[in-house]
This record gives structure tokens, sequence and C-alpha cells, in this order.
């Protein structure tokens, strides 16, 4: 890995790269498609069963995360792997506002993303000027450290035997709002993080978050102030996930740190999400997030033993096969009209 | 102050575990740039083998680790060989995602085999305790520090004396000039990463022997022990590694002593972020490779 010709190994081949190439934005059909189906979802809560709405509902929550982990992951190339820090601290601030302080829900939301944001600051100061490897492990050392540090601050925060937000009954601060108040809201956020992503892949920004991913030195020689961009890709990315985490901790009415402090769902999935959807384009994360959700559930249900046994076999296989996630495989399928799967082992093995 | 020494002498007992635990991790991460999400599984599958031989056939847990490190040597070769190969020149998420991937399976298929019990080896030492004073020094935990000391020793001797071991340091430092002077890359990844599923298993062996209980959840915090220590040692450092395994028992022991519930482990999540911060290089000094470009 030393030698020069192996480093650009991290970087795929220039005409592969989503980050060039191709129109940042993608197809139209694409966007048609997804125009359509946020259309539909819009509309379906009429004619669908209460507990689907439920299952929905998280399954637009992955595809939020993974848009999440996409900002900072995808486009700027630096793997944090301690989305669950931003996600629970979200969680936790609705939690504490609306339990301890008795706010009601509607205030609280807003200052969760607010901390979300500040937190991806202060933690983004220090742990951005790591690379690769040592920035995922600081990332998750900091997020386990936040979990400890909430389990054991009992007086606030309820300890590890949690907390609940007051939802029902006289002493409730807000009502809870029931499944297709949280399908529309978790919908909604999935649907406004697409659109930050889209909005940032088209930009100046977007541009120099790609140049980072690409080369960083190169970047900050072309004039990309890189500490700036780097902070705030972390920022808006550490901002959706703790929105998420706010309105997951709402819709659960009770959490507990080692539920919504947990790495392997909320920092592992969603990172395959956006992965196996394609990392840096803008669809890839939304349909890795809302086809792997659907598959999680679908086999919790009909494999309840072994669901994680094949899940982890599909993650497994994902990996090898669709590395540059399925977005730039199609990519490669409809241009040059043949299957890459053999071409992205062969590229990426020793 | 008798209560001090007890916790120290626990701690380093403790400690010489975490680093038999760690040095496999540390070994791959520095040699392969792969961090070994399923390293915990390996440690879980060697404790649950140890303690199948020690039930099914009466094998002492210190005659079965042979038996267990021998067959996880395989497995660990295997997968290196066949599956982790194929992606190591993929971004390192990849890598991470793969192994993740690896730990969900291992962990599970040992729960649906073996279920969720804890459970523990009970041999006629590991009750047992030697005492010094007013030290309690438990056998169990007393030989299963002495097998990781020596473990690791002869883990030095091998990379150091052997053509095998030294190939392994090669290849880490530069593969493309390893792959010129003629070492099988391939090969090379794959008995490194079957050494450290190896050393993972028996120290699953001796965590079995000596520790009160384990059970499949523990495999996540023996990965993230591993981290925290090849972080502190300094990545591929077998002396480091050590080093950091005997910190973090100790750590780990007095924090037990002064504070409340598991703050203990937020210290060592934040110890682990201060020293990337400061000294990515680890405590002891230069990692095992300086040339690798990762590590900038």
């Amino acid at each position: 890995m030393a030698t020069p010709a192996a480093v650009d190994v991290d970087s795929p081949p220039a005409a592969e790269s989503p980050a060039v190439g191709a129109r940042p934005g993608g197809r139209w059909w694409a966007w048609l498609l997804a125009a359509a189906a946020a259309a539909y979802f819009y509309i379906a809560p009429i004619m669908l069963l209460d507990s689907f709405q439920r299952t929905l509902a998280t399954v637009f929550m992955f595809a939020a995360l993974a848009q999440g982990w996409n900002v900072i992951g995808g486009f700027t190339g630096y793997p944090s792997f301690g989305q669950h820090a931003f996600f629970g601290l979200g969680g936790y601030t609705v939690a504490v506002l609306m339990a301890k302080a008795r706010w009601s829900f509607w205030p609280s939301l807003p200052v969760a993303i607010v901390f979300g944001a500040l937190f991806a600051l202060l933690v983004g100061m220090p742990v951005l000027r790591l690379r690769g490897h040592y920035f995922a492990i600081a990332t998750l050392g900091v997020a386990e450290g936040l979990r400890e540090i909430v389990s054991n601050l009992s007086s606030i925060t309820g300890g590890g035997a949690g907390i609940t937000v007051p939802a029902v009954g006289a002493l409730a601060t807000t009502k809870y709002p029931g499944n297709t108040a949280f399908y529309y809201l978790f919908l909604t956020l999935a649907i406004v993080s697409t659109l930050i992503v889209w909005v940032i892949a088209r930009s100046r920004f977007g541009y120099a978050l790609r140049a980072i991913h690409q080369d960083e030195e190169g970047a900050a020689a072309m004039g990309i102030n890189t500490t700036r961009a780097k902070t705030a890709a972390f920022m808006i990315s550490g901002a959706i996930t703790s929105t998420a985490g706010a309105l997951y901790a709402f819709q659960q009415v009770t959490v507990y740190p080692d539920n919504i402090f947990s790495v392997s769902e909320f920092t592992v999935l969603p990172v395959v999400m956006a992965v196996i959807g394609g990392t840096g384009t803008v669809l890839g994360p939304l349909g890795g997030g809302v086809a792997l959700a659907f598959l999680s559930e679908w086999l919790r249900r009909h494999y309840t033993d072994l669901h994680i046994f094949i899940f982890g076999a599909i993650i497994m296989v994902g990996v090898i096969f669709l590395p540059e996630g399925a977005a730039n495989s199609l990519r490669v399928i409809r241009t040059r009209r043949r299957l890459p799967f053999l071409e992205n082992v062969r590229r990426y093995r020793l | 102050m008798s209560r001090f020494l007890q916790a120290t002498v626990l701690g380093l007992l403790e400690g010489g575990l975490y680093a038999l635990i760690a040095v496999g991790f540390s070994l791959v991460w520095g040699v392969m740039n792969i961090v070994n999400l399923a390293h915990g599984a390996f440690v879980v599958i060697g404790a649950y083998l140890a303690w199948e031989l020690k039930e099914q056939f009466g094998i002492d847990p210190l005659m079965g680790m042979v038996v267990v490190a021998a067959t996880l040597f395989v497995a660990g070769y295997l997968i290196q060989r066949l599956l982790i190969n194929l992606v190591v020149n993929a971004p390192i998420w990849m890598t991470l995602l793969l192994t993740f991937g690896l730990e969900l399976l291992l962990v599970n298929a040992v729960l649906f085999i073996a279920t969720a019990n804890l459970r523990h080896i009970s041999t006629d030492y590991n009750t047992a305790s030697l005492v010094l004073g007013e030290v309690r020094v438990p056998y169990g935990q007393l030989i299963a520090f002495g097998v990781a000391i020596v473990l690791t020793l002869l883990l030095v001797a091998f990379m150091d004396r052997t053509r095998t071991g030294l190939a392994i340091k090669s290849t880490g430092m530069d593969r493309g000039a390893a792959r010129l002077v003629g070492i099988n890359a391939r090969h090379i990844y794959a008995v490194t990463f079957g050494l450290a599923a190896a050393l993972a298993a028996a120290a699953g062996a001796m965590v079995a022997m000596a520790r009160p209980t384990f059970s499949p959840g523990d495999a996540g915090r023996f990965t993230l022990f591993s981290f925290v220590i090849s972080v502190l040692g300094g990545l591929g450092n077998t002396w480091g590694a050590l080093a950091g395994g005997l910190v973090l028992g100790v750590v780990q022991a007095w924090g037990g002593q002064y504070l409340t519930g598991t703050l203990v482990n937020a210290i060592a999540f934040g110890a682990l972020v201060l020293v990337l911060i400061v000294r990515p290089s680890g405590l002891l000094g230069k990692p095992f490779y300086e040339a690798r470009v990762e590590a900038a």
C-alpha cells in the first residue's frame, strides 16, 4: 500500500466514480420514479394497515440515516462509525426535555437538531484531523463513550433503566400522535434529507467534498478550506441523524442507552445501506436504505431465529459483488450492457 | 492499601488476558490495514470450543487450547484466502463492513447452536487461589496470565526469527516490494489472519477458564477492547499490545475501585480518542510501519 500506484486504489478509477463523469443529480427517470413513489407514499397510508405503517416508518428512518452517513462518508470520504452518537443524542435531548423540563415535543425537536450539529462541530474539530481507520475508530470511541456517560448520569437521563417520554395520560406534554403521524414524519425526513443531499451534490460545496474525498491535499491546494468543508459536512450529517433519533425516541416512548446508542443498528446498518446503494450518489443510499430495511424486516418476520445470520451473509455478498454500490453497477449495466460483478471483484481483490 | 494492591494484581492478570485477545487484532490491522470486527467472534468461538471439548471429552482447557487454536488457524486462513482477500484493495469501509457481516454471521451461529446461556469451565484448579499476605491470586487467572505472556513472547520470536514471520513483516511494510522479491502476498495475508484467529481462539479458551462466565454477547466487547489496546500500543506492535493490555486492565481495575457503574468504560474510550488525536502512533512510540500512507 506504500507504493503510490496502490494508493489510488482508494479512489476508484475516474470513469467509474460517481464523483465525475455522470451528472451529479442522477437520471431524470430515477427522479421521476422517486417523486412518484414519494407522492404515492403520501397518499398511501389511508389504505395501509397500522402495523405496516410502522414498518414503513422504520424503513424511511433508515433511508434518512443512510443519507446522513452519505454526506460525511460517501461524499467527503470520512467513514464515520459514530453516527449512533448523534442518533442517541437527538433521542435523549427530546426525551430529557420532555420528561424533565416538561417541554412539548415540537420545541424540543429543533433543539435536538441543533445539538446534533453542535456535537458534530465539537467532536469534528479534533477528530476530523484523522483519516481512514483512525477517523472511524475515533468516532466510534466518542459514541461509545457518550453512551457510557448517558448510562451513568442517572439523575438527568435515568441511567440504564431508561427514560420515558410523557406522551400519554394527564401528564403528557405532547399527546402520542399515533403510527400514521410517525409515518409522515419519517417519510418527510427521508425526502428532506435526500433533497439536502441533492442540493449538496449540485453545489460548489458538494464539489469541494468530492475533491476532499479524492485528494485532500490537492483540494487544499485548489483553495478549498478543507477543514471548514469537512466540518460542515459532519454537522449536516449529525443534524440529519439526530433528527431521526429525536423522532425515534418519541415514537418508542421509552428509550434505553443500550438501545438508542446501538452501533450495529444505527451506525453499521445505515453504512451498509449507503454502501450497497451507492455512496456519493443522491438516490443510491435512499434505494439501499429502503431495500435493506424491508429485507431486514421481512427476514425478522420469516426467519426469527436466523434473521441476523442471514443478514450478515447478505452484507458479505453485497460488499463483495457491489463494492461501489447498486447505483454505479446499474449505470455500468446500462451503458456497457454487461454485468460488472466479476469486474468489481477483480478490481479490489489481492 | 491492601484493597488497592489486590485491585492492581487482579487488573494486571486481567490485562494479560486482554493483551492476548488484542495481539492478533493488532497484527492484522498493522500488516493488512484491516480492522477485523469479527475478532471478538473468534474469541467467543474459541471459548465455546474449549467448553465443548471439556464437556464432551473431558479435555482440560490448557490442552484443549491447542486443538482450538489449530482449528481456528485453518478457519482463519480460509476466511482470509477466500473472502477478505477479495476486498483487500477496496475503500476501507468495505473491509469493515465485510468483517462486520462475518461477525453477525459467526456470533449468531454460536447463539443458534449453543444458546445465549452464560457458561463457565470448571477444573479442579481454577477455583482455588494463591494467598500472598493480604493479596489473593486466583490460580485460573494466574495460569491464563502466564499463557498470555508465553504466547505473546512466542509471537514476537516467530515474527523476528522465522522466514514466514519476516515475510509477514515485510508484506506489511511494503506489499509491492514484498511481491517483487517473491513473497506470495495472498498466502502470507492468509497466514497472518490464521495466526490472529488462532491467538484469539487461544485467548477464548483462557477466557472460558479464567473468567467467571462467558456468552456470545461478549464478542463485541472483546473487539472494542482490542481496538483500544491496539491503538494504545501502536498497530502491529506486539510489545505495544502487551503493554496496552496491561495498562487497560490496571486502569479498569483502579477505576472500578473509585467509579460507580460502567464509567470505567467511558474512561477507556476517552483514553482511546485522546491517544488517537494526540499520538496516533501509539504510546510506545513508532508504529510497526511508518511508510504506510493511511497512517498519515
